[in-house]
């Protein structure tokens, strides 16, 4: 038995963690937006994002966004010893926050199956879609994931902001 | 000026999805001699057997990763005056230097659009037709 205390880490949109502690989990909370939670079994690392797409999933703008989360966390999980062949993934969230309007969570969640898919990354499920909010725990050395469904969304709402990002950059550009 | 067809580019990426999107972005522009390569040896391999005028290179990738890449074009004399531009995330400050000593001809930082592209190679070639 594993009596360590449990770290726990919270993750907001735009965020992602690399986790190599099997006493650590990771938690978010998704309304539109969605969690990729990826991990090397054999190496022993995982780690969740959080994004939301600032366009259409089809999109230029929309899918080099999303490209790019996935990125970070993929090089994350490269970067302390995962192989990109063992990564296997479960997909959280994606919901449709507001009846009537663009489905933005089904954008999102679009754009991440396509994305493990054209990347060959073993997808294991997870839960995407619905109309509620949900609560997800992840603990990424294990893989094992748990979702809440939450009856109270109006935090939900105030924390997902799309956020469009600065296509430009603060890196100084220069040429030769 | 230059046309965006006569300049042969070699995308490199380990992610496919970023090679599609460079790919697509270098379409609208204009060019028409694209390839891609999956990590950085690659690369190498792809141009010793076959020169481009342009390398748009990740530089977090397996095997070898940018930098390498770009150390190695340069001091092999014949793709030595490949024009060299490099994606590259935020935080990677430290690579702008490092990278501005091997030679790189340009940065453009990820997430970009196709506009941003444009004007980043332009930089390089002067305006494209």
């Amino acid at each position: 038995m594993n009596y360590a205390p449990e770290t726990k880490l919270h993750l907001i949109q735009g965020e992602h963690r690399i986790v190599t502690d099997p006493c650590t989990v990771v938690s978010t909370i998704l309304g539109s937006c969605v969690a990729a939670c990826m991990r090397d079994p054999q190496a022993g690392v995982g780690g969740m994002n959080h994004f939301l797409l600032p366009g259409r999933s089809d999109s230029h703008e929309g899918v080099q966004y999303g490209a790019y989360a996935m990125e970070l966390l993929i090089n994350g999980l490269l970067q302390q010893g995962a192989r990109r062949d063992r990564l296997e993934a479960k997909l959280f969230g994606g919901g449709k926050m507001v009846q009537g309007l663009t489905d933005i969570g089904r954008q999102n969640a679009i754009f991440a199956r396509h994305f493990l898919e054209h990347e060959n990354i073993q997808y294991l499920g997870g839960s995407l879609g619905g109309v509620n909010a949900r609560r997800v725990l992840y603990w990424p050395v294990s893989g094992v994931a748990r979702q809440q469904r939450l009856i109270d969304q109006s935090a939900v709402f105030v924390a997902e902001t799309p956020r469009v990002p600065d296509f430009e950059g603060d890196v100084e550009m220069f040429a030769a | 000026m230059p046309a965006a067809a006569d300049i042969s580019v070699l995308i490199v990426d380990d992610q496919m999805t970023m090679r599609s999107l460079i790919r697509n972005s270098l379409t609208q522009i204009g060019f028409t001699q694209t390839r891609e390569a999956a990590d950085g040896e690659d690369a190498l391999r792809a141009l010793i057997a076959r020169p481009s005028h342009l390398v748009i290179s990740d530089f977090n990738m397996p095997k070898l990763d940018g930098l390498s890449l770009l150390r190695a074009v340069r001091s092999h004399p014949p793709l030595k005056s490949t024009a060299f531009v490099m994606l590259t995330g935020r935080a990677d400050i430290d690579l702008v230097a490092r990278a501005r000593q091997f030679g790189v001809n340009n940065f453009i930082v990820k997430p970009f659009n196709t506009a941003t592209l444009k004007v980043k190679l332009e930089e390089v070639f002067g305006t494209l037709t």
